[in-house]
């Protein structure tokens, strides 16, 4: 899967790198927040959390769940980190802004060194983003040590890409020539200098460049769509030398079922053409008239077919072929009205991201290649692939999914709201058993009982008053010996008395020692009960503070919270429209894009369809002239 | 008879080469477009901008509404396996009761595996002592089926509890185990 993504997003990265140097990098910085390095180990969980999402690439959900965890003081192990994700976050969800405020931010306080030196290098970014290549290149400059892991060669590639926006070839090359690396992104700088050297008229150190790129060992498709676009542009480079090296060298490099292959099939043809060799460049353009007649190389291999039959003097097959070009070029040009006018009617971006599979996951745009052949997108294979329009789809889709979100929060949000008024009925309704609970209560009352308890027990313990802790049972009995005396007391003397009184000692001896025997273990018993007791009039005082907090918490909570749900409410009904009008301004502006492109294209076809009207005319005052064939 | 090149089929021709280096600019937005583009642009930065605050805010009310820090207990999941281990599933118990039951794709086996945390349940347990019961089954080398479980007890107190569940292969048996750790 991963494979198979990596090499769709290469195609269309390959078709961008044909717009030049300057787009060739930017394909990669769109998602520049891929690249940054997990903390080796996770000290906050739901810094872990936000990690988990951002892996996934779902950076929305990322940097929501960051900001909140933020909020709540929960990511205080991870602060320099998560701050680096975040402006990384908001690079990625098209927020240059913040995210240029946020890196500024960081900057300015005490950061560890890789911290700001990634800083610096995503400052580096989005100045070169924007075009800001002196800004860029003063970043980049500050960057004191290799970044980790794959931001070490994309800094590079970014180094050699500023000096080239800044028209400092020379020292771009430089670079490059002491750049040895294994990861494949020089082979990219070296691409985007070859052209870039060739477009700025330094033909012959450019086609260096492009040489080394177009005769590497490719190890996968990426390196080999690489492979072919350096040969295609190094091709072309010697088709405009006239008189050079023989293009068709180059150009046969390129594969034959590429994404560059008929772009190559017709430069082969002009190249063979050059070289006075008409039935030889027939070959690859008969190819490619074989294939759809949307992709701009076969349309104008309608009027160079023809061109080659002249070459060869097979002037009535040449006029055939001029005609039926004409004819083609008019149906063509009919059909882009229809793609205009399909595109005029509204629902444009919707339609193209109708037919993309799980349009909402991330990596959904590499799939625009698989486009059908539909209206509104047929012509526009060249523009879907461009930075602007891609930027602007994400936009559009990102505020679908952001206005699918809003949807959803505005049921939950309905839900809190019943969910904190029945809380409110709940707390209304216990109200009165909590007032009695709490009015008939004497804590301090039973707080002063215990304290009593207390200080009779250490008497006990410190006069030894085994009689004090006697079981029921024992008073009963105490208290009857204690009647016994006094009755005794009163007992004429005598041996009668004699005998109760020494019945008495003896059972009062024998409670005594009995006494005795359990007074440790029933002192232990009563220290133990007195320690449960005091701590459980200390829950009890906790416990019946809670409650009393709890009722005076209740209003506020609700009132509190149910003020967040309507403000969060008006803000969601606020912004809704907003979403809509934004989306809405969104599609016109991509409209807009696209039309024009078309209108271009439709230029192209009337300069083609002009080109093989003359030619047959030039054919019939020749035959007319000469009375040929 | 051999008719001469018409000036205009060299000027194909040239337009065959220059097409094909510059053929995309005509893809490029016109100076209106840009203009248009870069001003639309700003307008969903600032919205996008206020939507992740109004979101940030939503996701912090649901929280505080719905599992009160004094109730609040989170069980995450992290892995700290070799990437021969595929993890399919996890289920969870709390008290007996399962509260959740989750399959994995592969993205998100690959985001565990980076170094995400994922917060696998979210709820509220009242002050006391609760038994988490948790199993992980998953494919390890040569196709190898692997079910493991753990059972913890949690001591539930006023603040808001973290429970990581990690599956892990770095201990004595070398084979992917849960290894627990409560956080306060």
């Amino acid at each position: 899967m991963r494979q198979r993504s990596s090499t769709a997003r290469l195609y269309v990265f390959c078709i961008v790198l044909v717009l030049g140097a300057a787009a060739a990098w930017t394909a990669h910085a769109d998602e520049p927040a891929r690249d940054a390095p997990p903390p080796t180990t996770i000290r906050d969980l739901d810094y872990g959390d936000v990690l988990f999402h951002f892996f996934q690439d779902d950076y929305f959900e990322s940097i929501v769940r960051l900001e909140a965890n933020r909020d709540f003081n929960r990511l205080s192990h991870h602060a320099a980190e998560a701050d680096l994700l975040s402006g990384g976050l908001y690079l990625s969800l098209g927020l240059h802004t913040e995210a240029e405020r946020i890196f500024d931010r960081l900057l300015a306080g005490p950061v560890a060194p890789s911290v700001r030196d990634r800083a610096r290098f995503y400052l580096a970014r989005i100045g070169y983003q924007r075009g800001y290549y002196e800004a860029a290149l003063r970043n980049l400059g500050l960057v004191e040590r290799p970044l980790a892991g794959k931001l070490e060669p994309e800094r590079r590639l970014l180094e050699a890409n500023v000096l080239m926006g800044l028209g400092r070839y020379g020292e771009a090359a430089k670079r490059l020539e002491s750049w040895t690396d294994t990861s494949g992104w020089s082979n990219y700088a070296r691409f985007n200098l070859g052209v870039a050297l060739v477009r700025a008229g330094d033909t012959a150190r450019g086609r260096q460049f492009l040489e080394q790129v177009g005769t590497m060992q490719a190890a996968n498709e990426e390196q080999a769509s690489l492979r072919d676009r350096a040969n295609l542009a190094l091709g072309f480079a010697l088709l405009q030398q006239h008189g050079g090296d023989d293009p068709a060298t180059a150009l046969s490099r390129v594969r034959l079922d590429g994404p560059f292959t008929n772009k190559a099939l017709l430069a082969l043809g002009w190249a063979e053409a050059n070289a006075n060799r008409p039935d030889r460049a027939l070959v690859p353009w008969l190819e490619l008239q074989q294939r759809r007649l949307l992709d701009a190389s076969v349309q104008e291999s309608l009027i160079a077919v023809p061109y080659a039959y002249v070459k060869l003097a097979s002037n009535g097959q040449a006029s055939q072929y001029y005609r039926s070009a004409v004819d083609a070029y008019a149906r063509e040009s009919r059909r882009i009205d229809e793609s205009i006018a399909a595109i005029r009617k509204g629902g444009f971006l919707d339609s193209i991201l109708a037919t993309i599979p799980q349009a909402d996951r991330p990596g959904w745009f590499w799939q625009l290649e698989q486009l059908p052949d539909a209206p509104h997108t047929r012509y526009l294979y060249h523009l879907l692939a461009s930075h602007e329009f891609q930027e602007g789809l994400k936009n559009y889709r990102d505020l679908r999914l952001m206005q699918a979100n809003l949807s959803r929060w505005t049921d939950s949000l309905e839900a809190f709201g019943a969910m904190i008024e029945a809380r409110d009925i709940a707390a209304t309704q216990r109200e009165p058993h909590r007032q009695e609970m709490l009015s008939g209560t004497d804590l301090d009352a039973l707080a002063q009982r215990q304290r009593e308890l207390a200080d009779r027990f250490a008497q006990v313990e410190a006069t030894r008053e085994v009689a004090a802790l006697a079981s029921p049972q024992e008073r009963a009995q105490w208290e009857a010996l204690e009647r016994i005396d006094a009755t005794l007391a009163s007992m004429p003397a005598g041996p009668q008395r004699d005998e109760f009184t020494e019945r008495a000692r003896l059972l009062r001896g024998s409670l005594s020692w009995e006494l005795d025997r359990q007074y440790k273990v029933r002192a232990t018993q009563t220290r133990r009960d007195l320690q449960q007791t005091r701590a459980a009039l200390a829950e009890a005082g906790t416990r019946l503070a809670a409650i009393g907090e709890a009722g005076d918490l209740v209003p506020r909570d609700t009132l509190g919270f149910a003020a967040r749900v309507n403000e969060l409410a008006d803000r969601v009904a606020r912004i809704a429209p907003l979403i809509d009008s934004t989306a809405l301004a969104q599609e016109h502006a991509l409209a807009d894009l696209a039309v024009t492109e078309l209108q271009a294209q439709q230029k192209r076809l009337g300069s083609y369809s002009t080109q093989a009207q003359f030619a047959l005319a030039s054919l019939y005052d020749g035959a007319t002239a000469g009375g040929g064939r | 008879m051999k008719p001469k090149s018409h000036p205009l089929l060299r000027v194909a021709q040239l337009f065959a080469v220059f097409a094909l280096l510059a053929a995309p600019i005509a893809a490029l937005p016109s100076e209106g477009d840009a203009t248009n583009l870069k001003t639309v642009d700003q307008d969903v930065q600032a919205l996008k901008k206020q939507l992740i605050d109004l979101n940030r805010d939503l996701f912090k009310l649901e929280e505080e509404l719905l599992y009160p820090a004094s109730t609040q207990v989170a069980v995450f999941l992290s892995v700290d396996v070799g990437t021969f281990f595929a993890l399919d599933s996890v289920t969870l118990k709390v008290d007996d009761k399962e509260v959740a039951n989750y399959l994995y794709t592969d993205r998100e086996v690959q985001a565990l595996h980076r170094g995400g945390v994922q917060k696998l349940y979210l709820g509220n347990l009242k002050a006391g002592s609760h038994e988490i019961v948790a199993f992980f089954t998953g494919k390890g080398p040569h196709d190898r089926d692997y079910r493991r479980g753990t059972t913890l007890k949690v001591d539930k107190t006023v603040g808001a509890k973290y429970v990581e569940l990690r599956i892990s292969d770095r201990e004595a048996s070398l084979q992917p185990e849960f290894v627990v750790r409560q956080w306060e």
